[in-house]
């Protein structure tokens, strides 16, 4: 199997692709959408040319509510107007400064208004961050219990360890698209970010977990029982040793060949339907549909060039320290 | 055994697999008709329940401040206040309006009570703001009988002569017009003068027996001061007693009350005077509240959105079908009718639990589509291997069933664990992406695991050199 053996150029891939990932999110960061920093979004169109940017600034400097920002944008429908985020509003602050944005324009509406006090914010970046804490949790959870009793070469532990490994490559490479996204176009995370990086986590276990779950069932087609009996006091024990009878590499390796049909046709089927709901779907949900997208690339790639690649990669590690002692 | 029973048996198990499959073919295709009756029907006992993003309308999220108030008495008096929203709600005219309670999760620190208005319909929320910060405003006003009884009078002459009432409509008593005059006067007693309100049931006064539940209200120092004067002053007169502008009752003052005490009957019920007695003394609301967040989304964005979702999810799906029937053949036809019954099965539950679809949701559904197909893609991969092995079509169906189980129940677990932790932790928002991902893997397993087995089974036994047209239905990819 070819990303066996060239298990190191994989491995080394998407190590410099966590690295990157990484360098990305740290040097330009994530902008908080009003969800996770309170605030005031008010969405404004208007049925004809789009007035002048500056009118509508200059309108809400002198309401006096302190910063704010203007972003032109489209709603639904396709028509053209603007994106006013200000700092959380009360009614009357609402009030006026939808009147302010509709008197700028012909037939100005406005289509949206959310406001999210500061409470609300932290309190909503504070559950995130712990549902993806104990989603990852529980997962490694799972499957270093689902793969108990794999035992030689490699611990069950390992196996849990590797996907996790896995998941942070899977959801770093999405949360950086949408770091350098946020330079270029202004995207914010959201509540729906979080629920794509969810969605991102459960996908790419998935796909972790039947690779190994066919390099389980190699290994046991793979191997001889040898029971070997102790008498220790008076008490017998019975213990089995198994021996391989394939290298440990080659029952991997068709693991990854028996299972590269479905991962990649599964993520086909997956990213059609986040392809259509990309281009297609509403607005709302694009930047969702494309943390997924990337998401699922990724997971599909590092299922097959990242999982058994470090999975060998360890076992020759422990061999090797095993041998020194 | 002998042959021939072999071959009966043979045959009735055969049967037996056909019987099921078009058995399932069958509630599914209804299923189909019912979920697609309910959707269109407008007079549907279950419609798709739509989320304020989707249809369009505000929602406010009030934060109670119970920093003041007894741990042991929050739940109830959330529950109180709760109700009284409910009734400002309704006032309003809002169809169908949902107010409801959000406790704070374990996971916060502080602990926090929320209530939650969701208005459909409504973008302009500054009068229902108003409205449900407004005040019971409990006023006491003197009737001016002379007034009262002219006003009565003219109305009974109207009554009693239609056809004459133009005439009677310019009635004038002092130079003014009976309809314009204002019987009651104000006295500038209110609610603001309570100390506290209680229910009570009105004993046996003046003979009668009644058990009539009345408030029972103390007025404070002030209050109490004014209420004297108001009735020794105006003893033998009528004092009006209006909740929000309504006239309750307006008993005869018999003589003048010192104590501070007064009773307001109006013919409640036991229900309607406990609330009022709760609203009254705690002034305003049970307890204080602060807006906190709200949000607005236009109806015709919402349908938008809507429609793109639907969109979007027919034009994956119908490509994702496509793909399996393309790849996996006849095995891709069986998995494009389970999941056209995954769908209608997923459709159905939204209809009857019923799960409230926002655009967060829909995006899940959509999602779903895709990854649906991956139990019967587990399942089709391992059967090419046991058919390539040499083994007839419905071993290696059963083989290939029996062998992907501990792919997809692990993979499955996983899923369903994150989805129950989303649904633990997660604000509303995340509870109906969380809900839709948990019934949608529970389903796609049932839809790959029964449906698709049932079917698969269904299908005729054949071996790689029997046939080479039923081999060619069983291959995959772009193999002969």
């Amino acid at each position: 199997m070819f990303v066996i053996r060239y298990r190191k150029f994989f491995v080394l891939f998407a190590l410099a692709l966590i690295v990157g990932s990484i360098a990305i999110i740290s040097f330009f960061g994530l902008r908080l959408g009003i969800d996770f920093a309170g605030g005031s979004l008010t969405e404004v169109v208007y049925n004809t040319t789009l007035p002048d940017k500056s009118f509508l600034e200059s309108e809400i400097t002198n309401l006096d509510i302190g910063n704010f920002t203007v972003r032109e944008s489209q709603d639904e429908v396709g028509r053209d107007g603007f994106l006013v985020r200000t700092r959380s509003l009360t009614e009357s602050e609402r009030e006026t400064l939808t009147a302010a944005a509709v008197s700028i324009g012909e037939g100005g509406e406005v289509t949206r208004f959310t406001s999210i006090g500061p409470v609300i914010g932290q309190e909503l970046r504070d559950k995130s961050v712990w549902a993806i804490t104990g989603v990852a949790l529980i997962i490694v959870l799972y499957v270093a219990f689902a793969f108990a009793g794999i035992g030689k070469p490699v611990s069950s532990w390992v196996y849990g360890g590797i996907t996790i490994l896995i998941l942070i490559h899977d959801v770093l490479l999405p949360a950086a698209i949408i770091s350098i996204l946020g330079v270029v176009a202004g995207v914010e995370i959201d509540v729906l970010f979080v629920m794509a990086i969810l969605a991102v986590l459960g996908y790419s276990v998935n796909d972790t977990i039947v690779v190994f779950d066919r390099v389980r069932e190699n290994l046991i087609q793979n191997r001889t029982e040898k029971k070997i009996k102790t008498n220790v006091a008076g008490v017998v024990n019975e213990e089995i040793e198994y021996t391989l009878t394939k290298p440990f590499e080659e029952i991997v390796g068709s693991a990854v060949t028996q299972t590269i049909a479905r991962s990649i046709n599964t993520s086909l089927t997956t990213l059609v339907t986040l392809t259509a709901l990309y281009f297609i779907g509403g607005s709302v949900t694009q930047t969702f549909a494309l943390v997924l997208i990337v998401g699922v690339l990724a997971g599909t790639y590092s299922s097959i060039a990242m999982a058994s690649p470090l999975l060998i990669t360890y076992a020759k590690w422990q061999a090797g320290r095993e041998v020194k002692k | 055994m002998t042959n021939k029973s072999q071959t009966t048996s043979l045959a009735t198990d055969n049967f037996l697999r056909i019987f099921k499959a078009v058995a399932i073919l069958g509630a599914i295709t209804w299923l189909g008709f019912f979920v697609y009756g309910n959707a269109t029907n407008p007079d549907s006992n279950s419609p798709f329940k739509l989320g304020l993003d989707l249809a369009g309308g505000a929602q406010l999220v009030y934060e109670a401040d119970i920093s003041k108030i007894d741990p042991v008495e929050i739940p109830a008096l959330m529950n109180v206040l709760r109700d009284v929203i409910e009734q400002r709600i309704n006032i309003f005219g809002v169809s169908e309006p949902v107010v409801y309670l959000q406790s704070s999760s374990f996971v916060s620190d502080e602990r926090s009570e929320r209530l939650v208005v969701e208005l459909p319909g409504v973008t302009d929320v500054a009068q229902a703001v108003a409205e449900i910060g407004r005040t019971p405003l409990l006023e006491f006003k003197l009737l001016d009988r002379q007034v009262a009884a002219a006003q009565e009078q003219v109305l009974a002459l109207q009554a009693s002569a239609t056809g004459t009432g133009a005439l009677l409509s310019n009635v004038q008593i002092d130079g003014e017009l009976v309809d314009d005059m204002n019987p009651y006067t104000d006295t500038g007693l209110t609610g603001r003068y309570l100390e506290s309100a209680q229910l009570e049931f009105a004993g046996n006064q003046g003979g009668q027996l009644s058990n009539e539940p009345v408030v029972s209200i103390t007025f404070d120092s002030e209050g109490a001061e004014l209420f004297t004067q108001i009735t020794r002053n105006n003893v033998g007169e009528q004092l009006a007693i209006f909740l929000d502008g309504e006239l309750l009752s307006a008993p005869r003052i018999n003589e003048a009350i010192s104590g501070g005490t007064a009773i307001i009957s109006g013919g409640f019920d036991p229900k309607e005077a406990r609330l009022l007695a709760q609203n009254l003394s705690f002034g305003a609301l049970p307890v204080p509240i602060e807006l906190l967040s709200t949000q607005t989304v236009g109806a015709t964005l919402g349908q938008e959105v809507l429609d793109k979702g639907m969109e979007a999810a027919v034009f994956g799906f119908g490509l994702v079908l496509l793909f399996m029937i393309f790849w996996y053949r006849l095995p891709g036809v069986v998995a494009t009718i389970a999941l056209l019954s995954y769908v209608a099965i997923i459709l159905a539950l939204f209809q009857f639990i019923p799960v409230v679809l926002t655009a967060a949701g829909l995006a899940g559904f959509v999602l779903s589509l895709g990854m649906a197909v991956d139990a019967n893609v587990l399942v089709f991969e391992r059967m090419k291997e046991e058919i390539r092995s040499g083994k007839g079509s419905r071993v290696a169906a059963v083989e290939g069933f029996n062998r992907a189980w501990g792919a997809i129940r692990d993979g499955n677990i996983t899923s369903l664990l994150s989805a129950i932790i989303l649904f633990w932790f997660g604000t509303s928002m995340v509870k109906g992406f969380a809900l839709v991902f948990g019934i949608g893997i529970l389903i796609s397993m049932f839809s790959a695991l029964f449906i698709s087995r049932s079917l698969l089974e269904a299908l005729p036994d054949v071996k790689k050199e029997d046939s080479p047209f039923w081999s060619f239905l069983f291959g995959s990819g772009l193999l002969k």
